[in-house]
């Protein structure tokens, strides 16, 4: 009995493929069922996120033959990776530790494995091969979290930013945040302080409906763009992203508003290009700008330790894969993967 | 022979506050990224053989060992280590130890100076307990002094790493500076209470004496009024003023490196400390 995995992820297949594929979680069971019946495998288990679609099976047939089944089974062609053993066992293990994700070292990915193997666990889908599997999975998800920083860091401007907060502010739980202007980053970064406890959020924009749109999206309250100035004694964190040519924050305008404030610690976050607020305004006391480079600069380095950190959990993993086969298998080979071609009916648009 | 022991028990505190300090020169290197504990442990070394010393020289002269320089500076030292052990028992406020192991170091081997331990003589008129009691709270006053100013330095790091944008300020696990600064507001508070009743019961000590008066000028005297007015006024300027971040951890600073290089010159010229 050997234990194979095929599927397709962000890294094999764009969305508009893998959402083909996907499984509804209401689905689950019926679907391990019909597997196991067809005949391609004695236990399995369906892992089906936003980024993957895959199916870990203990099968007695031939590897080429469980493909071929498996593909059978998920009755559409598209670019599959199919792995036999070491290689589906290391598979398994890396994409425990987030090592596989898009986002390198994310640690929903476990539970989302561990709610696939549930499910299959329940309806009895498994026995001693894919469960001995899974928990050694589960297993050294567990160790690389607490021997490595693999997942140490914030590797997006928006958590980066959120991270620089916890560095200035005591707790964001009692802080505000205003967001000037409206952008996609300026959004994400509004609601990762949200996220992490920050108490309000105050919009405003040059147009008053955006910002009550954006208001109500993050569960805060818009002013109109002239009042913003007024809002600054109860704020701790801004974001401002706006269009803007010329800075529409500088020391001179500041100044009387950190005294507003009683000079509590201000963090100002820049996201604009051309910038919003005039770099100077850093040398304010109790004021801390950061302009989108800043940001970047953070999550880069977070990325580059991520990636270091990676390797060293790349020699656990073999480890571990070694441990659980067993060394006299090392040398066998099982690493396909296989390209198929769709018939010219059933070619997606990309 | 007995005096021996407690100071060779003193010494051998100083020397481990001296590996502290290596240690925290190599956490400073790696950016404050670990949290292994291990100075922690050598400061809760240090303090237990520290605390042996004023424990067995107590019980040699049967009162409180705070009645000459080289007691009071060791009695300080005491009081920044064990309030440090306490707070640094959060994790994110350990690395305090990284910043005070080297103060600590320093004041220990100018405390080992043979001229700071001289015998005295009790002052007739005024209770020796309290005395002891005088002098203890200025020690822990001065102590919690000096750990504000060990905070106020963590914060002044940390606040400059953020003002330039130093990728060290994101990655290493100092704790946030508002978090800092409430640290140093509060032993500064706690400093200024304890001198408070420290001078005080000095004050009460004063009217027992045969003339009084004769001390109105006496040296340390002046001094302790004009630390008093200095903490007092760092207390208003933060509470007052809102003059916190920079210019209140610069004051913290400052105002204990005034203690610091004048504590024991003013205590040498005061007749009334000299007796």
């Amino acid at each position: 009995m050997s234990l194979v995995v095929i599927g397709l992820s962000h890294h094999s297949a764009p969305v508009t493929l893998r959402e083909r594929f996907a499984f509804a979680e209401a689905r689950l069971p019926a679907a391990l069922q019909l597997l196991r019946d067809s005949g391609a495998a004695e236990e399995a288990v369906i892992l089906s996120t936003c980024n993957r679609v895959e199916i870990y099976a203990a099968t007695p047939l031939e590897p080429s033959k469980a493909f071929s089944a498996l593909r059978d089974f998920l009755t559409t062609c598209h670019e599959f990776y199919c792995l036999n053993e070491p290689q589906s066992v290391h598979h398994l293990f890396k994409v425990a530790c987030g090592l596989d994700s898009m986002v390198l070292g994310e640690t929903e990915i476990l539970g989302q494995l561990k709610k696939a193997y549930d499910v299959a666990l329940r309806g009895g889908h498994t026995a001693g091969r894919l469960n001995k599997a899974f928990q050694r999975a589960f297993n050294v998800a567990k160790q690389v979290r607490t021997e490595t920083q693999i997942q140490r860091g914030s590797i997006s401007v928006g958590s980066a930013a959120v991270e620089l907060a916890e560095k200035i502010f005591s707790s964001l739980s009692e802080r505000d945040v205003m967001v000037i202007g409206a952008g996609d980053t300026s959004e994400k970064t509004a609601r990762a302080l949200l996220s992490r406890g920050a108490r309000s959020i105050i919009v405003t924009n040059r147009s008053h409906d955006k910002a009550v749109l954006l208001a109500s999206e993050l569960g805060g309250r818009a002013i109109h763009f002239e009042d913003w100035a007024k809002e600054f004694a109860s704020i701790d964190v801004v974001i401002s992203s706006t269009a803007a040519p010329h800075y529409i924050l500088d020391r001179v305008k500041l100044e009387p508003l950190m005294k507003l404030r009683r000079n509590r610690p201000l963090l100002l976050i820049d996201i604009a290009v051309p910038r919003d607020i005039e770099p100077e305004v850093n040398f304010m006391e109790n004021v801390f700008l950061y302009n989108i480079d800043d940001l970047q600069a953070i999550a880069d380095d977070y990325l580059k330790q991520r990636k270091a950190e990676a390797v060293r959990c790349e020699k656990l993993i073999r480890d571990k894969v070694e441990g659980l086969l067993g060394s006299s298998r090392e040398g066998q080979t099982g690493g396909t993967k296989y390209a198929l071609t769709l018939p010219r009916s059933q070619t997606p648009t990309p | 022979m007995a005096g021996s022991i407690d100071r060779n028990f003193f010494a051998g505190a100083v020397l481990v506050y001296g590996l502290s300090m290596i240690y925290s020169l190599f956490l400073w290197r790696k950016g404050f990224r670990r949290d292994d504990h291990v100075n922690y442990l050598l400061l809760l070394l240090a303090f237990a053989l520290h605390t042996t010393a004023m424990i067995l020289r107590g019980f040699r002269l049967n009162h409180c060992p705070v009645t000459n320089l080289y007691e009071a500076t060791t009695f300080a030292m005491w009081s920044i280590v064990a309030v440090y052990l306490g707070v640094g028992l959060w994790p994110r406020l350990r690395f305090l130890g990284a910043f005070a192991s080297p103060v600590l170091f320093a004041i220990g081997v100018f405390a080992l100076m043979p001229s700071l331990d001289q015998a005295r003589n009790a002052r007739p008129g005024v209770s020796a307990t309290w005395i002891s009691i005088h002098a203890a709270m200025m020690a822990l006053s001065y102590g919690a002094f000096g750990l504000a100013s060990v905070a106020a330095a963590m914060y002044l790091t940390q606040e400059h790493n953020l003002k330039l944008h130093k990728l060290q300020a994101i990655f290493s696990l100092l704790p946030p500076i508002q978090r800092l600064e409430a640290v140093v507001g509060r032993l500064l508070v706690s400093g200024f209470v304890l001198l408070t009743i420290g001078l005080a019961i000095g004050a009460l000590d004063l009217t027992h004496l045969d003339n009084p008066q004769a001390f109105r000028g006496d040296p340390k005297i002046i001094w302790s009024a004009l630390v008093w007015l200095i903490y007092l006024g760092l207390i208003v300027m933060r509470w007052k003023f809102a003059q916190g971040g920079r210019r209140f951890a610069l004051g913290a600073i400052g105002s204990f490196v005034f203690v610091l290089l004048t504590f024991w010159g003013t205590n040498a010229l005061s007749p009334l400390h000299n007796p």
